[in-house]
């Protein structure tokens, strides 16, 4: 039982370090909406000008 | 034309391969402290190019390109001395800063000091220039890049992203955590999507005087986890030869009649390539006299985009625009 408590502590010890750390690093952080249409066109000649 | 190129490595041998075409210059000396490996660049590039211990003294009209790390200025300095025109490819904001601060110098002795002659700064500035063509006025510049050239690209890329970002916003300098503000930004094909953060570049001390009253300038950087929770670390890896392709993104907003518009462009090469061609067409055109005036500044400020992009296209460079989708016309409220 003792064993199991500890076992049970260091897991939630872990979770909340690497709930933490993942905070620190942002990795939810707010990225925009992918370009719903449209493209990329490669500009040549007359777009120079 | 006699050009003194500093830095034998990733972006110094290709500008010295770009300098060959269409016709060589007269006489093209490397400098790098790796001596081998100047020979090495020399020997493959071949006549007229040719190995010094250290930059001979120039004369009017010639160019130093330097395409090595270390104090730019200093270099650049002995250079003005000597009535000689500078390219440089630093993309460290102190170093640009410092090139910048030779306006004065530059301007009294009638050459040029290009500063962020690169990919980004560089490349990216004439892609400014040329989206804010048009434009009555340029509100809001962003500028975002993916990958590096050689490895002392990769290195400065490190420490910019452990620096502290410097943006220009509402008419004033703002400095910020470097790897805050991540943004996912939109590359051109085969890159496309990339997280990009704040990092200590110098796009917007190059950018902010070649658009009088624009509102914002941020430049951003592609990082994953590992750059960003290593970047106030030593680097923890040799940086490698050289990096895969890159890009660069350009953002730009303006005023154009009753309507507020945004046009998007973007480019994709290998960084040390296209670097080595915009500061190779740099050198060339300042000893054509096209740039439009003396002193120091930022390709953005130099150049008819025009013109310039057209040349480097010719040279393998391409940029894209980005049309369709979200990049339409907003009407001004009230306008």
């Amino acid at each position: 039982m003792t064993h199991l408590l500890k076992t049970v502590r260091r897991a939630l010890l872990s979770l909340t370090l690497a709930g933490i750390a993942a905070a620190a690093l942002k990795l939810r952080g707010a990225g925009e909406v992918p370009p719903q249409g449209g493209g990329w066109r490669e500009l040549s000649g007359q777009d120079f000008r | 034309m006699r050009v003194a190129v500093v830095g034998a490595g990733a972006c110094g041998a290709r500008a010295g391969r770009q300098l060959l075409s269409p016709e060589p210059p007269d006489d093209l000396v490397l400098v790098d402290p790796d001596r081998s490996r100047a020979e090495a660049v020399a020997a493959s590039l071949g006549p007229p190019t040719r190995v010094a211990a250290e930059v001979p003294p120039l004369e009017a009209g010639d160019v130093l390109l330097v395409a090595a790390p270390g104090s730019h200025r200093s270099t650049a300095e002995q250079a003005l001395d000597d009535g000689a025109h500078v390219v440089s490819l630093s993309d460290s904001v102190a170093e640009v800063q410092a090139l910048l601060e030779l306006d004065a110098p530059a301007v009294s002795r009638g050459v040029h000091v290009v500063a962020g002659a690169g990919f980004s700064p560089g490349l990216s500035c004439v892609l400014a220039a040329l989206a804010g063509r048009g434009f009555e006025r340029v509100q809001e510049v962003h500028v975002a890049k993916v990958g590096t050239g050689g490895p002392a690209c990769a290195r400065q890329h490190h420490r910019a992203l452990g620096g502290r970002a410097c943006d220009w916003r509402s008419g004033d300098w703002e400095r910020r955590s470097s790897g805050s503000g991540r943004e996912l930004c939109w590359f051109p094909d085969p890159v496309r999507a990339v997280d990009c953060y704040r990092a200590e570049l110098p796009e917007a001390l190059l950018l902010v005087p070649a658009f009088p009253g624009v509102d914002r300038v941020t430049a951003r950087l592609a990082a994953n986890r590992r750059d960003r929770l290593t970047a106030r670390l030593p680097m923890l890896r040799r940086p490698h030869p050289e990096g895969e392709l890159g890009a660069i993104r350009v953002e730009v907003r303006g005023v154009q009649g009753p309507a507020l518009d945004d046009r998007v462009l973007g480019a994709v090469d290998r960084p040390a390539v296209a670097a080595g061609a915009v500061a190779a067409l740099a050198c060339r055109w300042a000893v054509e006299g096209r740039l439009s005036r003396p002193g120091a500044s930022g390709l953005a400020a130099l150049v008819e985009p025009g013109s310039f992009l057209a040349t480097l296209a010719e040279r393998g460079v391409k940029v894209a625009v980005f049309e369709g989708g979200q990049h339409g016309s907003t009407s001004v409220p009230g306008g």
